[in-house]
């Protein structure tokens, strides 16, 4: 007989969410056999920005997320560069770059230890105080010397990330939220000693990366082989591609790009539209591109069960994030799971500092940052960038000098997104379908696939939940859709 | 500096021997420390970006996040750490919460739109009666960041979710401090905390119910650009220009905190920051003061108007021994 779960809050995230999963029987074993997410939070950001001085936009909108605020500002910037028609001197871009891969840095590590590794390890013994207890302890879990390092880790983990997050403020002033990030580049200056202080935190961090953190995260695959073939999903992967390397952004460290039904493809953003047939928006919100995306809620809506919107490339869902980045360039195509996620987010990690080192050669002090524009009267503008978890895009329009329209489309809400007009469920709850649940008290297995996403609820804008519970025929999805 | 539980008591013991600390403080805090184990604290994050948690994960200046968790307090809820998720979550937090004697702290801002069904925490519980409930048994109650003090980005205009900060619900409640900043300097947190774990009362708070320690000198006189230019009429051009930051929108004068000492992203124990806003020559945006955002922005505009924030007693003492100050040429 079918079981519902409904795990409420789901914590060890950011932000609010919620999951419900339908369990039941599958030749012999519990499965998961229907999976919802919703998010339970909405604050308006892009309500809250209309009237506003365009420059504006990127301290706001770094306020979206206190994860990956860097990658907002960045979003932003790229978007009022592109508005303003201004173009940041190379220090500037390369500036932008160090501070967004410190950032990336802290989170990836943060990702691992802190949200993820608890899913993974008994902590008896090791761990004995909230807020690590209460605990899940399933027969699976890892004890011993790998527990016991995780744990060591996780505590020096802490340590790292802040002095990930040391690095970046040389150059972004303080972190999270950058002061420094501007339209036209960075407020902060480039010397021979702020480099050379960059430089000794990044060598502490890239000896970390490649000594503790890619040894402790290929521990724990070898304990747990069977995540390889877990939380699969569409197999569908998309990036806007990141890390500008010359001053157009025409190549980049992580290019753009799709990988769709197997076969890899080139990314236009006029093919992304979000669709609202299962998410309470009024129709004038649906089948729109987000330059011309509408936010009008309808809580009433029939049929609907999500708040947040369903954004498709070329009607497909796409599932992003580190493994999408890695798949898309050719660095890690090992395959689609819980473990290829958070092996390829590790790998990533790897290829982004080691590469920020050789950024810090590129930098000449006393060369300008910053290159002055003024507000235009009338304009549009596009950000793509992306952020730990996920491709960003933030979309602009400037009437009278103030912004007249800012829709934002975040990593989260594409792989939490509800189902879309042509009944395709978002590429979490495809994931989590297949996944064996043995103990329903303990459903440690299906926050394996969640957090391996490593969602980001705040940053998923669009989410509104409304008071009472979810209710409604369940349509039950086989196995293995995927 | 590492503060320990132990540490804590013998650094609370040596003020009492002093004369610093009244006995009944130090029964207080060996109550709070040693009755049930650690200092409780259960944290709670209504609408914002969870900014202010990763900001306190930045904590070293007056000690590790590391070793506050493992050795000094018992943090009985927070949900980006809590290790289960769902109905064992909620059961922690509510037995907790069925203990009196605990730290509250809040992050993020309330919305009271919709009967609060903008942020709902889990089945049944919005933020907003959250609050109310986890309240009723709080010693201390912190509101964290700009957003739980006063509403911040959350409640910028048209404020679509009627998002308030903690002090615009609990109206004129004595147990609440407010660390504002978006975010929170992990130091005005976690120092704040020490002074009520060794003394057993709330730091001395402005009119805005911030610490004066943190929040008590107003920026701009502070600033190494006011010394350097602005009394010398150097004015920066354009941002990543040397030069006081006044004219391209800086909001030094509107805004109290000790960032200018401070500074942000501490690379060790006792030491100060690496860097601030104005530091990386980029103007204060006032996110520490109850009119941020809308009264501080646009960002980068000179505002010459009247100081109109921050309006109160020990603020206006502190202008004026700034102005004093300045007078003097300290």
């Amino acid at each position: 007989m079918a079981t519902t779960i409904t795990i409420d809050p789901v914590t060890r995230i950011e932000g609010h969410l919620e999951i419900e999963v339908t369990v039941d029987d599958v030749g012999g074993e519990q499965q998961v056999v229907d999976a919802k997410s919703a998010g339970t939070m909405f604050r308006g950001f892009e309500m809250i920005l209309i009237g506003r001085d365009p420059r504006d936009a990127a301290q706001y909108t770094q306020r979206i997320c206190g994860v990956c605020p860097v990658s907002h500002a960045m979003a932003s910037c790229m978007n009022l560069d592109n508005a303003f028609g201004v173009t940041p001197p190379d220090n500037g871009r390369i500036l932008r770059n160090l501070v967004l891969g410190a950032n990336y840095i802290q989170s990836h590590l943060l990702h691992f230890y802190h949200l993820s590794a608890v899913d993974f390890i008994d902590t008896t013994g090791l761990l004995d105080m909230s807020p690590w207890t209460p605990r899940y302890v399933t027969t699976d879990m890892a004890t011993g010397t790998v527990a016991e390092d995780l744990v060591n880790h996780y505590l020096t983990a802490l340590a790292m990330r802040r002095k990930a997050h040391q690095m970046g403020a040389i150059f972004g002033g303080k972190l999270p939220c950058t002061g420094s990030f501007v339209v036209g580049g960075i407020t902060e200056n480039v010397t021979a000693e702020n480099v050379a202080d960059f430089r000794t935190l990044l060598t502490e961090l890239r000896a970390f990366i490649d000594d503790v953190y890619i040894p402790d995260v290929t521990a724990v695959a070898g304990l747990f082989p069977s995540y390889y073939s877990l939380g699969v999903g569409y197999g569908n992967l998309l990036s806007f591609g990141v890390f500008d390397q010359d001053a157009g952004g025409t190549t980049k460290l992580f290019d753009a790009g799709r990988y769709t039904d197997g076969s890899p493809g080139s990314l236009d953003p006029a093919e992304i539209t979000e669709y609202v047939t299962h998410a309470w928006y009024t129709p004038a919100c649906d089948d729109k591109n987000p330059a011309d995306g509408v936010t009008e809620p309808d809580a009433t809506k029939p049929g609907a069960y999500s708040w947040l919107k369903a954004p498709r490339y070329l009607d497909k869902p796409h599932e992003l994030g580190p493994l999408a980045r890695m798949w898309i360039n050719g660095d890690y195509t090992n395959g689609i799971s819980v473990l290829d996620r958070i092996m390829a987010r590790a790998l990533e990690a790897k290829k982004i500092a080691d590469e920020m080192d050789t950024w810090l050669d590129d930098l000449v002090p006393g060369d300008p940052v910053y290159q002055a524009s003024s507000i235009p009267q009338t304009a549009t503008g596009m950000g793509l960038t992306e952020a730990p978890r996920g491709a960003l895009g933030h979309w602009m329009s400037i009437d009278n000098s103030v912004i007249s329209r800012y829709q934002v489309i975040t990593p989260t809400n594409w792989n939490a997104s509800p189902k879309d007009h042509l009944n395709q469920v978002g590429p979490i709850e495809s994931a989590m379908v297949g996944t064996p649940v043995p103990d329903a008290a303990q459903p440690v297995e299906v926050l394996r696939v969640v957090h391996s996403f490593d969602p980001c609820l705040a940053c998923a804008v669009h989410l509104v939940r409304p008071n009472d519970r979810r209710e409604g025929t369940r349509i039950l999805i086989p196995p293995g859709i995927a | 500096m590492r503060i320990s539980r132990r540490e804590f008591l013998k650094a609370a013991a040596a003020m009492a021997a002093a004369g610093r600390l009244s006995a009944e403080s130090f029964a207080n805090l060996n109550n709070v420390l040693r009755g049930e184990g650690h200092p409780r604290v259960i944290w709670l994050q209504g609408a914002g970006c969870d900014g202010c948690a990763i900001s306190i994960l930045n904590s070293i200046h007056y000690t590790t996040v590391d070793d506050l968790l493992v050795n000094t307090i018992d943090l009985e809820f927070q949900s980006n750490l809590q290790a289960v998720a769902g109905d064992l979550a909620i059961s922690a937090a509510e037995a907790a919460s069925a203990v009196p004697g605990y730290v509250l702290i809040v992050e993020g801002s309330i919305p009271t739109g919709a009967s609060g069904a903008y942020c709902r925490l889990w089945p049944g519980m919005t933020m907003y009666d959250a609050l109310l409930s986890f309240a009723t048994n709080a010693s201390i109650i912190v509101a964290l960041g700009a957003c739980a003090s006063f509403g911040g980005v959350s409640s910028g205009t048209p404020n679509p979710t009627e998002a308030k900060g903690v002090g615009e619900i609990l109206v004129g409640d004595s147990r609440l401090m407010n660390i504002p900043g978006c975010p929170a300097h992990p130091d005005w947190l976690i120092g704040s905390l020490v002074y009520i774990l060794t003394n057993g009362v709330l730091p001395p708070l402005d009119a805005d119910r911030r610490p004066l320690q943190y929040f008590g000198k107003q920026i701009h006189p502070n600033c190494h650009n006011r010394r350097e230019y602005c009394g010398e009429g150097v004015f920066a051009d354009q941002l990543s220009d040397e030069g006081c930051m006044e004219l391209l929108g800086c909001k030094g004068k509107k805004t109290y905190s000790d960032c200018f000492m401070r500074k942000w992203n501490s690379g060790g124990a006792g030491e100060y920051g690496v860097n601030w806003c104005i530091g990386a020559k980029s103007p204060c945006l006032g996110c520490v003061q109850p009119t941020f955002p809308d009264g501080m922005s646009p960002f980068y505009v000179y505002a010459p108007t009247p100081i109109t924030d921050g309006e109160n007693t020990e603020n206006r003492v502190e202008q004026s021994k700034g102005r004093a100050a300045d007078r003097r040429g300290e």
